[in-house]
C-alpha cells in the first residue's frame, strides 16, 4: 500500500535515471532559443506548471520547465536558451537524437481555485514558456473561465517567442498585449514594461487572478505593483527558477527560506513568498 | 536473544572477526599521518575502540564524498552495484543520531536510492560516548552522549566488558549466533552502566540550549546585521558543511573519460561556496557571504525543526574544531543564547 502511493507521488525506484526519449523536432525560436519536441513516454502525464530535468550524458542535466500541455500537445515541448554548458549541449540535438528526461516534476498551477474567474497572465522573456503551458490548458477549456488576458513583454523584437500561439490565442479571443522594452524599428506594437500596462487589460484587478513569470526582478514588481492596484495576495501566483542538480529536494541547491522550488514548487503564490521573506518590497 | 547483555572485552575481537567473514568491517583506525579515521579493518587489533570523540564522521560510507552514479557510453548506461554489506563499529551517538536525520531527509517522498542502497546494507555498532571532546554539546539536543532509541547496537565501555543494547532488527542480525559469548546482566553491570553514563555527562564543557536560539530568531530578535558580523568572519572554506554529519548538499557532475564514455557523479557541495546557487542570466539568490551564512543556520535551527521536529544539528562539535574564523554552531548559539 505505501509502495503505491510512492510509486503514484514520488520516484519509480531509480530517482536520478533518466529516461531516453527521442527528438522528433528541433526548430530555432529566436537566435539563442531553440523548441525541443520530444516523444512523451508512455506513463509520463503532467500538469502546467511542471518541469523536467533534461539531461545529456557527458554534459549534465539542467531543470526546464514543460512548455506543452497535456492533453493539448502530442508531444513534451521545452523551449531552451542557450545559456551555459549543457544548455549548448542540449542546443548541438538534432532530430532523431535521444534526450535524457527526468520527471515530471515539481508542483502545478493552482487553475482550479481561478474556475470561472478573469484571469491576467504576465510573462517576460523565456518566462512564456512555463505560462504558455497554461495558456493552453485554459483556453482549451475556456468556457470554465472568465475573460483572459496577457501581458507578454520582450526585450526587443526579435526576441519576441511562440508568435504562432500568440495570434492563435488572439484568435480564441484572449486580450494580447505584447511590448518590448524600448522603441525599435518597425515595432507597432506596445512599446515599455510590462509593469506599465498592468490594469489596461479588461481584467478586474480586484476579482482576478494572476500567473507571473519571468526575470526575478519583473516577478518582484509585478506582485508588488497587482497588490498595490487591490489584487488579493491569495490571487497572485508565480513560478520560480533555481540552480538546481537533483529536482528532486536532495541536492539542497534551489533551498530558499525553509522551501525547496524543485519540490514545494516551483510555482508559489505570492501569499506564501511574502510570509517566507522572500520578494520582500 | 532478548534485553539488555554483556560482552567481555576478550570476546570483541572474536565477535568482530566474525562479523567481517561477512561484511566489510568499518572502525576507527590510526592512519600513516597519525590521525584516527574511520576505515575499512584489515587487523582487529588495530582498531581504536576508545578514540576521541572528534574524530571524522562516517558520513562518507553512506554518503560518499565522490560517489559515482552512472558509467555511460555508447553501449548504454549502468549502475555501479552499491550492495555491500558493512558493518561499522566505534561510531559515536551523535553521528548515530546524524544518521538517522540523513534517513529522514533520503527517504520521504522521493527515495534517494543511492543513499537508501548502502544504509540498508549497514549494520551500526555505535559507543555511547565516555570521554566527550571539549567542543562537544550533544547533551543539550538528546543526540548523545548515549541514546536510548535509532541504534543497531549500543555498546557502553565498562572497564572490562561492555554493556551490549539491541534497538533493532539489524541489532538482532549481528548478534545472531553468538549467545555463547553474551551474558545476561547482573545488577553491577547495570550499576556499572549508570555510573558510566553519569560521569560522562558531567564531563561536558559546552551547556547549549538551541531552542533558546531558535526562539530568539523566531521572535526576530537576530537581526541581519549579526549574520553580516559572523560573514565577515566566514572564510567560505566549507569546512563546517563537510565536517558536519548532518550536511546533505551535493553537485552532480558528468566527467568524461574519453569523447564518448563517462562518469556521472555526485560530489559533496557546500552551501558556503559562492556559486552554489547561481544562475543562467546571473541570478544569484545567495550572492552574499551573509545570505549564506544566515541560510546555513536557518536551515539547521529553524527549517529542520519544522519540517521533522528535530533540530539539524547533533551537537558533535565538529564546525567548532575546523572553523577558522570561530563562527560554529557552538559559538554563534552561545553568543545567540547570551544575546538581550
Amino acid at each position: 500500500m505505501k509502495d503505491t502511493a510512492k510509486k503514484k507521488n514520488g520516484n519509480r525506484g531509480e530517482l536520478y535515471t533518466p529516461v531516453m526519449a527521442r527528438i522528433l523536432d528541433v526548430a530555432d525560436m529566436t537566435s539563442d532559443v531553440k523548441l525541443i519536441k520530444v516523444e512523451r513516454p508512455k506513463d509520463f502525464s503532467y500538469s502546467p506548471g511542471q518541469f523536467l530535468m533534461a539531461s545529456v550524458w557527458g554534459a549534465g542535466e539542467v531543470p526546464i520547465s514543460i512548455t506543452s500541455t497535456d492533453g493539448v500537445h502530442k508531444e513534451i515541448e521545452l523551449c531552451i536558451r542557450k545559456v551555459g554548458l549543457v544548455t549548448s549541449a542540449l542546443h548541438n540535438l538534432k532530430r532523431g537524437d535521444l534526450l535524457g528526461i527526468r520527471g515530471p516534476l515539481g508542483n502545478r498551477f493552482p487553475i482550479e481555485t481561478a474556475l470561472a474567474k478573469d484571469i491576467l497572465f504576465v510573462a517576460g522573456g523565456i518566462g512564456l514558456a512555463p505560462l504558455r503551458s497554461l495558456v493552453n490548458f485554459v483556453l482549451a477549456r475556456k468556457s470554465d473561465f472568465g475573460r483572459v488576458a496577457i501581458i507578454y513583454g520582450s526585450r526587443n523584437p526579435s526576441e519576441v517567442l511562440f508568435k504562432d500561439d500568440l495570434r492563435n490565442w488572439a484568435e480564441k479571443g484572449m486580450d494580447i498585449t505584447v511590448t518590448i522594452d524600448r522603441k525599435a524599428e518597425g515595432w507597432k506594437q506596445h512599446v515599455g514594461l510590462v509593469t506599465e500596462f498592468l490594469g489596461k487589460q479588461n481584467i478586474p484587478i480586484k476579482e482576478g487572478y494572476s500567473f507571473i513569470c519571468g526575470p526575478h526582478i519583473m516577478i518582484k514588481n509585478v506582485m508588488r505593483d497587482l497588490t498595490l492596484m487591490g489584487m488579493p495576495t491569495a490571487h497572485i501566483i508565480t513560478t520560480l527558477e533555481a540552480h538546481m542538480k537533483c529536482g528532486v529536494g536532495k541536492c539542497g541547491h534551489c533551498y530558499m527560506d525553509g522551501k525547496y522550488i524543485c519540490t514545494d514548487g516551483p510555482v508559489f503564490g505570492y501569499t506564501a513568498l511574502k510570509k517566507s521573506g522572500a520578494f520582500k518590497t | 536473544m532478548k534485553g539488555d547483555l554483556v560482552l567481555s572485552k576478550a570476546h570483541l575481537s572474536y565477535w568482530l572477526r566474525q562479523l567481517r567473514k561477512e561484511a566489510d568491517l568499518i572502525a576507527p583506525l590510526r592512519s600513516m599521518a597519525g590521525d584516527i579515521v574511520f576505515s575499512s579493518v584489515e587487523n582487529i587489533h588495530d582498531i581504536v575502540a576508545d578514540c576521541p570523540a572528534n574524530l571524522p564522521s562516517p558520513k562518507e560510507f553512506l554518503f560518499p564524498q565522490m560517489d559515482e552514479m552512472y558509467r555511460f557510453s555508447p553501449k548504454g548506461v549502468e549502475r555501479p552495484a552499491k550492495n555491500q554489506k558493512r558493518v561499522i563499529f566505534g561510531i559515536r551517538s551523535c553521528d548515530m543520531s546524524a544518521v538517522g536525520l540523513m534517513d529522514t531527509f533520503y527517504g520521504g517522498r522521493y527515495e534517494d536510492d543511492f543513499y537508501v542502497e548502502r544504509r540498508k546494507n549497514t549494520f551500526f555498532i555505535s559507543i555511547a560516548c565516555n570521554r566527550p571532546d571539549p567542543s562537544c554539546f550533544c547533551i543539550g539536543l538528546g543526540t548523545g552522549p548515549f541514546l536510548k532509541e535509532g541504534f543497531d547496537i549500543q555498546l557502553t565501555d565498562l572497564g572490562d566488558r561492555y554493556m551490549v543494547q539491541v534497538g533493532s532488527t539489524k541489532g538482532r542480525q549481528i548478534i545472531k549466533g553468538f549467545d555463547h559469548i553474551f551474558r545476561r546482566p547482573k545488577k553491577a553491570d547495570y550499576d556499572d552502566q549508570y555510573e558510566a553514563n553519569l560521569s560522562c555527562q558531567s564531563k561536558f564543557e559546552k551547556r547549549i540550549t538551541l531552542e533558546n536560539v531558535r526562539q530568539k530568531i523566531l521572535a526576530g530578535e537576530v537581526p541581519d546585521s549579526f549574520w553580516e558580523g559572523v560573514a565577515s568572519r566566514c572564510f567560505q572554506c566549507g569546512g563546517c558543511v563537510y565536517q558536519c554529519p548532518v550536511c546533505t548538499c551535493f553537485n552532480v557532475v558528468d566527467w568524461k573519460e574519453t569523447a564518448e564514455k563517462g562518469v556521472r557523479m555526485r560530489t559533496w557541495d557546500a552551501c558556503m561556496f559562492k556559486g552554489f546557487t547561481k544562475m543562467a542570466g546571473n541570478v544569484w539568490p545567495a550572492e552574499k557571504v551573509a545570505t549564506r551564512t544566515k541560510r546555513w543556520y536557518s536551515h539547521k535551527l529553524l527549517h529542520w525543526p519544522e519540517q521533522s521536529g528535530k533540530f539539524g544539528c547533533v551537537g558533535c562539535g565538529r564546525c567548532g574544531v575546523t572553523c577558522p574564523g570561530k563562527i560554529d554552531m557552538a559559538t554563534v548559539a552561545t553568543r545567540l543564547e547570551k544575546k538581550d
